[in-house]
């Protein structure tokens, strides 16, 4: 049976059209004051290949929100989180991200975990002239789109993650250098990016490349591959690692009897709770990577937030929560600055001056992307240690070079 | 030539640990016609169950194998009786749809129970090897290769020597000739169902020693274990132990001698090759349709 669809009135196409209008028009950069909660949006990856990542990560926005709504709100309104999960799906970001600015009619917006998610979450906030304060998703390509409110709240970018361990290989005396290296990363561009360019600068240095991989996100069987980096025994590893294949790849090496005499990898030994748990606490000995926080690091309101996070949740604060309280540490300064939610102004804010966090103190180029450095860590009796810079070091010790595996 | 026999053996090792993975899913399908797309799911349900007596109790995850099966066959006659027997009515897409929202609905019970962050379980000997000559052989690897082709040398045990194993037969080569002769299908059903769930929380306990597992884990095994019972013939148990073999030999090689970007990819197209020369998979027989009953 054929339906007969209901012709448009010229007054419903008008009110619609007018509807349509309105909302257009009212998803500009500045609202007003307001006198009930101040309500911000945010999508993240609770479930899914990120999730992990993304629970501290949640909770570092829960600490920071008890925080300022103790101290009596922000622009003296309580603060709301309005969190939809996007199970690590980019089409499912898009929709949650034009449903919080459209539907739920956030006052501000924080960034989801992963540049895979930040990079269309970036672009909608964009559309909508909304400011997009994102606490991960450091590719380089997510900030060569000319997204003018755009803020990356880490010290630095994929791009920078190199630049610390390169600079204390080239430091070290000729005939201490590793002489021969082996790069494998899984296909991310918070891990591939990084590993080519630390390839290109290691060669650059006469270290020679002996062995040069990628391998899928789904990689789970590491063994052939560590065995195959085992036979061109390099006395360098720099392996792209985003979670649990860090662990993965470490225990194929054990199995296979390798240990490197020099072992960075990155992302993945900057978890101080599965880390250890995944490879042995013994086995962690000596394992550089690079981080944009750390717990004893001497930043404003570290210690705080170190110990209010840890009544709040009883567990250490992860860097992903670090760098989560990072984000709304700049959104409450930007806001703070201006007095009101003006979206274009906040950003302009932010583009001009610097914000004290506790991951140091941020300053952003136009592109949003940080002026800072990361920070060169190493696990180290069970512990991560700041190695680099010298003025952020929690011990002048380096283990070199790493020790066989317990 | 050390490098080629270093890649077969861990080829091989892998391979029993997907054959006993797929073993479960190939039951299924075999006997029932069934795509169980909940099979990652359990298997990962069973990698956290065997964590949490690891965890708690001490006791050596192989050794918690006996338990994990129990509490997957229990759990499998659940899942027969409250979802599986009534979707099972709705046709294919309706027992395709159940078992995708089955799991969907384990994931997020696991991550609610365990957390969504990786879990490993790691005795003392986790990553301790022994050699023959210059070749490597995980312990954790052999010990879940030798364990699994004890559990599929039993379940072919089964399948050809016991009066159950005839009745399971007889219902998947033709159910109603089978209920004339005496077999109540419903009761086999039951009990295939249930043993391919236990199988498969078998190699969950072998897996959760193997890498890290994480809720979402079972994508990547609902994957291998479909790609395996297709290569081998569906619903053959050799067939699904050849296609593992093929398909775990085809991963480490390509790894060592293509690259390990195509190392995931490398095993499906052997699959595609495969199936252009024989379509009914290696062992799978092709068999006229019209003299089929049910």
């Amino acid at each position: 049976m054929q339906r007969r669809i209901p012709e448009l009135s010229r007054r419903t196409f008008l009110l619609g059209s007018g509807a349509v209008l309105l909302t257009a028009c009212s998803g500009g950069t500045t609202s007003g004051g307001g006198s009930g909660p101040l309500r911000i949006g945010a999508s993240l990856p609770l479930t899914g290949p990120v999730a992990d990542v993304s629970k501290p990560g949640y909770q570092g926005y829960q600490a920071w929100q008890k925080k300022i709504n103790a101290a009596g709100g922000l622009l003296g309104r309580q603060v709301e989180f309005v969190v939809l999960d996007d199970g690590f799906d980019q089409n499912t970001v898009v929709a949650n991200y034009n449903r919080l600015i459209s539907q739920d009619r956030v006052d501000l917006l924080l960034g989801t975990f992963s540049s895979f998610l930040n990079l269309p979450a970036s672009t909608i906030a964009e559309r909508h002239g909304m400011l997009y304060i994102e606490p991960s998703g450091g590719a380089a390509e997510i900030f060569e789109r000319g997204l003018k409110r755009l803020f990356f709240a880490q010290p630095g970018t994929t791009k920078d993650v190199p630049d610390r361990f390169v600079d204390y290989i080239t430091a070290l005396p000729p005939g201490d250098r590793p002489r021969t290296a082996a790069y494998s990363t899984q296909n991310d561009p918070s891990a591939d990016v990084p590993v080519q360019i630390f390839q290109q600068k290691f060669e650059a240095l006469g270290i020679r490349t002996v062995h040069s991989t990628n391998y899928p996100a789904d990689t789970a069987n590491f063994d052939a591959m560590a065995a195959t980096i085992a036979q061109a025994a390099p006395d360098l590893v720099v392996h792209g690692a985003v979670t649990a294949d860090g662990v993965g790849m470490i225990r194929s090496f054990q199995k296979v009897g390798f240990s490197p005499k020099f072992l960075f990898q990155t992302k993945s030994p900057s978890d101080p709770l599965t880390f250890p748990d995944g490879i042995g606490k013994g086995n962690t000995e000596g394992i550089f990577t690079t981080a944009a926080w750390h717990p004893k690091a001497k930043t404003p309101g570290n210690a705080e937030f170190v110990e209010a996070y840890k009544a709040q949740f009883n567990e250490e604060p992860t860097e992903d929560a670090a760098s989560s309280y990072t984000a709304t540490q700049v959104l409450e300064a930007g806001v703070k600055a201006v007095g009101k939610i003006d979206q274009d102004a906040i950003a302009q804010w932010l583009h001009a001056n610097s914000v004290p966090t506790v991951s140091g103190t941020l300053a952003w180029d136009e592109r949003g992307v940080p002026k800072a450095s990361m920070l060169l860590v190493q696990w180290q009796k069970g512990q991560i240690e700041v190695v680099a810079p010298s003025e952020a070091a929690t011990t002048q010790n380096v283990v070199r070079p790493k020790p066989g595996w317990a | 030539m050390v490098t080629f026999l270093q890649s077969l053996v861990f080829g091989v090792l892998v391979g029993g640990v997907y054959a006993l993975a797929s073993s479960g899913l190939s039951l299924i399908f075999g006997v029932m016609r069934i795509v169980n797309l909940a099979h990652g799911g359990l298997m990962v349900a069973a990698a956290f169950l065997t964590y949490t007596i690891w965890n708690s109790t001490g006791l050596d995850p192989f050794l918690a194998i006996p338990l994990v099966c129990a509490a997957l066959f229990a759990l499998g006659c659940l899942l027969y009786q409250g979802v599986i027997r009534f979707a099972w009515r709705g046709g294919e897409a309706s027992i395709i749809l159940a078992t995708l929202a089955l799991a969907m609905i384990i994931e997020g019970v696991l991550a609610l129970v365990w957390g969504a962050e990786p879990h490993n379980v790691t005795p003392s000997y986790v990553n301790s090897s022994f050699r023959l000559g210059p070749i490597v052989f995980p312990a954790v690897q052999a010990i879940g290769f030798v364990i699994a082709c004890v559990l599929l040398g039993a379940l072919y045990l089964l399948l050809n020597g016991t009066w159950l194993g005839r009745g399971v037969r007889a219902a998947a080569a033709n159910p109603t000739g089978a209920t004339l002769t005496g077999v109540r299908v419903e009761r086999v059903n039951v009990v295939t169902y249930a043993i391919g769930v236990a199988l498969t929380g078998a190699a969950g306990a072998i897996v959760s020693v193997l890498a890290p597992f994480m809720p979402d884990s079972g994508d990547r095994w609902i994957g291998i274990g479909l790609a395996i019972v297709v290569l081998g013939g569906m619903g053959s148990l050799a067939g699904g132990l050849a296609g593992a073999l093929l398909f775990g030999i085809a991963e480490t090689m390509t790894t060592t001698y293509v690259s390990t970007a195509w190392a995931t990819a490398v095993p499906f197209v052997v699959i595609i090759a495969v199936l252009l020369v024989r379509p009914q998979g290696i062992f799978g027989r092709t068999t006229r349709r019209d003299v089929m009953a049910g």
